[in-house]
């Protein structure tokens, strides 16, 4: 019971740092970013190639791979969405072929061999008797701290007023002299960082190799349609609920079938309530 | 010098012409309106003002162009917007609304100030300032509306239609407080459809329709004009 209780929460600190960037620029940009999943894989690499290739210190390799991936989706979204961003097929079209172009940049570069990235923290540590490795521990506090700080940005800070007040009403926004564009440049770079974070906290312990990112962009895109597409408490909510279902599965019937959790989750949830269960309006 | 200057103003939507040639002044502290049926171009007027919008023509501010400046850029040249519909961020309290207004400020004692001010003009938002903006009655989203555009200390007020939807009695509230913001020194260029408030607590006023001038004049002047009273009056 305490092992589905901790490893629930290690899995759910990963979904939601992975959902809470997705939905935050599609909440505030409009921007349905199919690349999300990339921002985690060039984390991931961009851990291994410090550490393992480069061999510099973690506590440095880890900050400027997020700062990298974080200024990688700033000018994706300066160069590429932005001038197509009033067309949602354009712009799923666009960060669709990002994806694919960043999954084909690894393969060149990386090749297709499965990488290894050293631990954070190599010990395991035992609560109440359950061992956890202190990789995957550190993987949950940094989740719960990024969760904690981006909410406190958002509501305590004169540039996260400016990114709700851009989300609820850009053209009003505007007239507040908010420089819209230069929010979403923010945003994009939060939610890029974010992924990347995730990324390279999982690398240690997931396997690093070019097609990464598919599966926890998928994972990322049904959460925040069970959260409600925009809602950053619905996406947290929804991350719980699906890190744990998934960890429930894979105890009591097979880790074969947890990946039929999300896809179950997603259709149950447009067929029940499409605005998912805080959003504000239907998803699709 | 006027205050805003706008001459030969055009505006497209696609290949519909919204706003044709229009020119309009705005003197320091005037109170300016601008009358017109539905879809006259009046709001795409004040949008174009704002820079919300593209247009063509001229566009100047205390004798500076507009024309290529970004909308925060307006703003921060002190031309503050209150668009049509009130435009609050719903889910914000009346107070982050309120706030937001000074987004461009760093002055705290300044916006602490600006904020009574507010206040004074419309004792209600006090009581309310924690509540969401979105459970306020239309007058009093109106105020806030108002409330969060003088809270960038503007020297000109756009004012997009500010009476509409909005019960009589709120309504003759909202036309004190304009005329106490002008008293205070901000010039005004207001929208309105109801001619006869406009009429009474404007200084020119300006009658646009199917995006072009029709008539300009003191709104004295224009009160007593055949075409006005008929159309826009009533009488």
């Amino acid at each position: 019971m305490l092992e589905i209780l901790i490893y629930g929460a290690v899995s759910s600190a990963i979904y939601a740092m992975l959902a809470v960037g997705f939905t935050l620029i599609f909440g505030v940009a409009r921007i349905l970013n199919l690349a999300h999943g990339a921002f985690y894989a060039l984390g991931a690499y961009a851990a291994y190639a410090f550490t393992s290739l480069l061999h510099w210190p973690l506590f440095i390799a880890a900050p400027l791979a997020v700062l990298l991936v974080a200024l990688f989706g700033v000018l994706m979204e300066r160069f590429l969405v932005r001038p197509l961003r009033y067309s949602q097929l354009a712009v799923l079209m666009i960060t669709l072929s990002v994806s694919l172009a960043v999954e084909q940049g690894l393969f060149i570069t990386f090749g297709s061999e499965y990488r290894n990235v050293p631990s954070f923290v190599a010990d395991k540590i035992s609560i109440g008797g359950v061992d956890i490795g202190g990789q995957r521990l550190l993987t949950l506090i940094a989740g719960v701290l990024v969760l904690l700080l981006l909410w406190l940005f958002i509501q305590r800070t004169r540039l996260g007023a400016a990114i709700l007040a851009v989300s609820q009403d850009p053209e009003a926004a505007q007239y507040m002299g908010i420089p819209t564009n230069r929010i979403f440049s923010v945003v994009m770079a939060i939610s890029a960082g974010t992924a990347a974070l995730a990324g390279v906290l999982v690398s240690p312990f997931l396997t690093v190799q070019p097609t990464m990112g598919l599966l926890p962009m998928v994972k990322a895109f049904a959460i925040v349609i069970v959260g409600g597409l925009g809602s950053i408490p619905g996406s947290i909510l929804a991350a719980l609920l699906l890190g744990y279902s998934e960890t429930i599965v894979a105890y009591l019937i097979s880790s074969s079938w947890t990946e039929l959790v999300s896809l179950v989750a997603v259709v149950i949830t447009l067929m029940i309530k499409p605005s998912g269960l805080l959003g504000r309006r239907a998803a699709f | 010098m006027p205050l805003l200057e706008v001459a030969d103003l055009s505006v497209r939507y696609g290949k519909a012409l919204a706003v044709e040639q229009v020119s309009v002044t705005v003197g320091q502290g005037e109170l300016v309106g601008v009358l017109g049926p539905n879809g006259a171009g009046k709001t795409t007027l004040l949008k174009a003002i704002s820079r919300a919008i593209g247009s063509t023509g001229t566009l100047k501010f205390k004798g500076e162009t507009l024309e290529r400046l970004p909308p925060y850029d307006v703003v921060a040249r002190g031309i503050c917007h209150c668009p049509e519909g009130r435009r609050l961020f719903p889910e914000l309290s009346v107070l982050k609304n309120l706030q937001l207004g000074a987004y461009l400020r760093s002055n705290k004692a300044e916006i602490a100030e600006d904020l009574e001010r507010v206040f004074a003009l419309f004792p209600v938002l006090k009581e309310r300032q924690q509540q969401q903006s979105s459970t306020l009655s239309g007058g009093e989203q109106q105020m806030v509306a108002i409330g969060r555009a003088m809270m960038g200390r503007p020297e000109l007020l756009l004012l997009d239609e500010p009476s509409v939807g909005i019960a009589p009695r709120l309504k003759g509230l909202i036309f004190d407080a304009i005329e106490k913001i002008r008293k205070d020194g901000t010039a005004i260029l207001i929208v309105e459809q109801d001619a006869t408030a406009t009429l009474r607590i404007a200084d020119r006023v300006y009658v646009l329709e199917h995006g072009r001038t029709v008539r300009e004049g003191r709104a004295k002047e224009l009160a007593g004009d055949e075409y006005i009273r008929q159309v826009y009056l009533g009488v």
